[in-house]
């Protein structure tokens, strides 16, 4: 029973990198119909922006403040001067930038770290456990859950109860409404892709303690964020959150019940809910 | 013996009824024309001959077979074919390429993997006879995009000639012409459907009552009236729900 | 004019031709064999080009039939001693159809982005079975392959390496390559086509557009297939290499630093791409960068590729031009 809380809890901590990362892909997706591969490019970013700050000033918290804060400005130019520049030429092409955008960072990253992981250790209460519920866990993986259920729910109150929130819900449903408000929608198109980038870019900073800091990182969490808002529904927030907790949770006891297995079997999950159910399981149909 | 039976087809799109029951017959080489102010639901009426939607409740016969749940190109090889509104062709390819999509379409060359249809000297002689029969010889080799809108119209009946259908399905065929233009696509009309079954979608009563053998009138859905073009237009409920509105 | 140009079109053909016959007494081994690789990635691009450039299908998993017949050739020749050299190229390409069919009817349920992540999936899925199923494909270690020699009837010729590799190759991946290019004058290749520019309206003129985008499907497969077979055959070797994402993000940007709006495209992008990495990565370990940044950059400022520039250059041949292909894409 107690094992199975512990993989239940790391599934959380999971789950809760898996949300911050995947809101912003399907955010994306949902307004401007890019599935954007280099968003776990993102996550890797933030991760090793993270592992340097952590390297120069020893301050975790510094880290996590201004690594996302890269992203955010990486995030708004990316969209702004490469992503938009190839919208004229259609989908595929933007397809193929992001792909080619994340094949690049890649490189980039191990050109600049190497390719050996790197760890981030952690100070302070960060790096203790709590008896929690008779079970000894660390802080941290507690931490990143908390934090991400609180990012998630700030989330949810500038989508629901702002303006600006309601402009972007708007711009997601493909709503008329939009236009006819005279909102700058590329303006909005460039804001949301900019914190999508700087909340993978937390998620990455957060992971970096956690599961270390190495160039496949990107790749890995790039797929279940694939599967999240595959399942979730592609555009939908609330799908992404249900989707992010099974996918956290099946990674978790995955790795226990089929260790050999688990790539291959959330590659099969995502297939069969894109041949079955191509809207996803938890996303409102079009 | 009818070509095209409709037979009490009703639709409805997610609880909205736009057709409530239409019933008709086509006979054999007959002009018939549905008409209605838009958004009676003719083009959804002809979405349902032509197997782009399922009718949500009774039957379209074709040549004596339900083809009700049958696929689009499946009813396009049976031999009916349709035109659209809205311009519907392939921009980028020249008027030739166009309606050689449908003249090898009916010669069976879908899916061939050895045979070049370009190569093929009766496909491309059926194929040029379809452009001169519209009227577009001269642009044999002009991308349908850089056509003026009267010659894409032309296309457009072209591309559903090109099957040589033994029924043909028009969905206004003079949009958003001028008079004169009207005129002649009238006269062309008449000359291409003189060995085939057609039915026309107008809105416009006048280019209906020259050509139709025999017309309906749908009113929201509800077939209201249907013979000939003299009963027509004595038909008084007609005149109520139709006529008179067009003349306020 | 024209038939001024079509001479012109002949002798260039001709030339060319004449070039790639004397090909082994220009180059050294070692070039001859790069020059070989350079063919058999083209008819890889090639195969790809057909759903990206003609049917506008954006595939992230080509690699799994490029490695398939890479593997089925191995296996075929591992596991059924003394079976002739054709005989384990037609099984591989045979294996690879059929798995281009079943593959193919599930992923073509969807169309789209769906459509690439789904390709992206069943290519993790085909590396998955390679890794796991190791009594037949060799998992990590791969397999190695005697590749037995051709049967002439009057002689028999060893072709795994050296200028009979490269006629061999020549011979069959040219003619695979040239078949692509017939196809998309036929019937068939042409309907791929009107389908991408106006799926409806070919239904209603009596296509069924599954079946052809099927169709391409499988036959692009089973092209790559061929390739990975030759693949295997250069290399004397299969590693899961040949069925890696590394693999498809390969073809990826072979075809589209070519161009996908020309048929020659990808030849040329295979070219370019099998000869850059050669000697950058003499260089520097880092090519992929600088092929990364080449590729970012032709995707953002020359979208038709390398053959689209020099088409543009050469005096603005029309978009929609000859080769079948429709420039830019949806
Ligand atoms: N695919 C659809 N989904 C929902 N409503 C539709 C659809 N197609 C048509 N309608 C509705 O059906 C009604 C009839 O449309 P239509 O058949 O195009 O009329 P007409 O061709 O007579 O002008 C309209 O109110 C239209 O909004
Ligand atoms: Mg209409």
């Amino acid at each position: 029973m107690g094992e199975a809380a512990v993989f239940f809890l790391h599934g959380l901590a999971y789950a809760g990198l898996l949300f911050l990362v995947s809101s912003g892909l399907t955010l994306v997706f949902g307004m401007m119909n890019v599935l954007n591969f280099a968003h776990a490019s993102f996550y890797m970013l933030g991760a090793y922006f993270a592992y340097s700050i952590l390297y120069l000033t020893g301050n975790f918290w510094l880290a996590l403040i201004i690594s996302p804060i890269i992203l955010l400005v990486i995030g708004a130019f990316v969209e702004r001067f490469l992503l938009r520049k190839v919208h004229v030429h259609g989908h595929v092409h933007e397809l193929l930038l992001t792909f080619g955008l994340a094949y690049i960072i890649q490189e980039a990253v191990k050109l600049i770290w190497g390719t050996t992981p790197q760890a981030m250790p952690l100070a302070g209460f960060l790096a203790d456990t709590v008896n929690f519920f008779g079970v000894v866990y660390p802080v941290y993986r507690l931490f990143i859950f908390c934090l991400s259920a609180l990012l998630g729910l700030g989330m949810a109150l500038v989508l629901f109860k702002t303006r600006i929130g309601i402009i972007v819900r708007a711009a997601v449903d493909d709503s008329p409404m939009v236009d006819a408000l005279g909102i700058n929608v590329p303006m909005v198109f460039m804001g949301v892709f900019a914190v999508g980038a700087a909340l993978s870019g937390f998620a990455g900073v957060a992971a970096g303690p956690l599961l270390s800091v190495f160039p496949g990182m990107a790749g890995s969490i790039l797929v279940d964020a694939f599967v999240v808002i595959v399942m979730g529904g592609m555009g939908s927030l609330g799908g992404a959150v249900l989707a992010s907790f099974i996918i956290g949770e099946l990674q978790s006891f995955g790795v226990l019940l089929f260790p050999d297995f688990s790539l291959a079997l959330i590659y099969m999950l995502m297939a069969l809910v894109l041949v079955l159910k191509p809207e996803g399981l938890f996303g409102e149909k079009q | 013996m009818a070509i095209l039976q409709v037979i009490g087809v009703q639709k409805d799109f997610s609880g909205l009824q736009v057709l409530t029951g239409v019933d008709f017959e086509v006979g054999e080489k007959e002009r018939f024309s549905v008409i209605g102010p838009n958004g009676a639901g003719k083009t959804t009426l002809f979405n349902i001959i032509s197997g782009k939607f399922r009718p949500s409740a009774g039957q379209v016969v074709f040549d004596g077979r339900d083809i009700s749940s049958l696929p689009a190109y499946t009813r396009a090889r049976l031999g009916m074919a349709r035109s659209f509104q809205i311009t519907n062709i392939f921009q980028r390819l020249s008027a030739l390429d166009n309606v050689l999509a449908g003249v090898r379409s009916r010669a069976g060359l879908r899916h061939n993997l050895l045979r070049r249809p370009h190569h093929d000297r009766d496909l491309m002689k059926r194929s040029e006879q379809i452009l001169e029969r519209v009227g577009l010889a001269d642009q044999r080799h002009t991308p349908a995009q850089e056509l003026a809108y009267g010659q894409q119209r032309a296309l457009e009946m072209g591309v559903t000639l090109s099957l040589e259908p033994k029924l043909v399905l028009l969905d206004e065929p003079t949009a958003g012409m001028s008079r004169q233009e009207t005129e002649e696509a009238i006269s062309m009309i008449r000359r291409v459907t003189k060995e085939t079954a057609c039915v026309i979608i107008e809105h416009d009563m006048n280019v209906v009552f020259s050509l139709a053998d025999r017309i309906s009138v749908l009113h929201y859905g509800v077939m209201l009236a249907c013979g000939t073009p003299e009963e027509i237009r004595a038909d008084q409920r007609v005149k109520d729900a139709y006529l008179g509105e067009e003349e306020e | 004019m024209a038939s001024q140009n079509a001479v012109l079109h002949r002798v260039g053909l001709a030339l060319a031709l004449a070039l790639l016959l004397v090909m082994p007494w220009l180059l050294g081994s070692y070039q001859l064999r790069l020059f070989t690789e350079a063919v058999i990635f083209s008819l890889y691009a090639v195969s790809y080009n057909m759903l990206l450039g003609y049917a506008g299908l954006l595939s992230f998993g080509h690699a799994m039939f490029f490695g398939w017949g890479a593997f089925s050739f191995a296996v075929a020749l591992n596991h059924f001693p003394g079976i002739p050299l054709f005989g384990a190229v037609a099984l591989a390409m045979a294996s690879t159809t059929v798995m281009g069919l079943v593959v193919g009817v599930l992923l073509l349920r969807v169309k789209g982005t769906p459509f690439a992540l789904l390709t992206l999936a069943f290519n993790a899925l085909v590396f998955a079975i390679g890794i796991k199923w190791h009594s037949v494909t060799g998992g990590d270690d791969g397999l190695s392959i005697a590749c037995p020699p051709l049967n002439l009837g009057f002689t028999a010729l060893n072709v795994s390496h050296g200028a009979n590799l490269y006629f061999f190759t020549l011979v069959i991946v040219g003619a695979a390559i040239a078949f692509a290019w017939y196809f998309t004058r036929t019937a068939m290749g042409q309907s791929v086509l009107l389908i991408r520019e106006n799926e409806e309206r070919m239904r209603f003129l009596g296509y069924n557009t599954n079946v052809s985008r099927l169709i391409l499907f499988v036959l692009s497969g089973a092209l790559a297939g061929l390739a990975g077979s030759f693949y295997a055959i250069l290399n004397s070797f299969v590693s899961l290499d040949a069925v890696s994402i590394e693999m498809t993000t390969k073809v990826l940007l072979m075809t589209f630093i070519g161009g996908t709006g020309q048929f020659l495209g990808p030849v040329v992008g295979a070219f370019f791409f099998t000869y850059v990495q050669n000697y950058l990565s003499d260089l520097t370990d880092n090519w992929p960068l600088i092929m990364g940044a080449l590729f970012i950059g032709m995707v953002l400022w020359v979208p038709g590729g390398l053959a689209g520039l020099a088409a543009k250059l050469s005096g603005g041949r029309k978009q929609g031009d000859q080769d079948g292909t429709l420039a830019g894409m949806e």
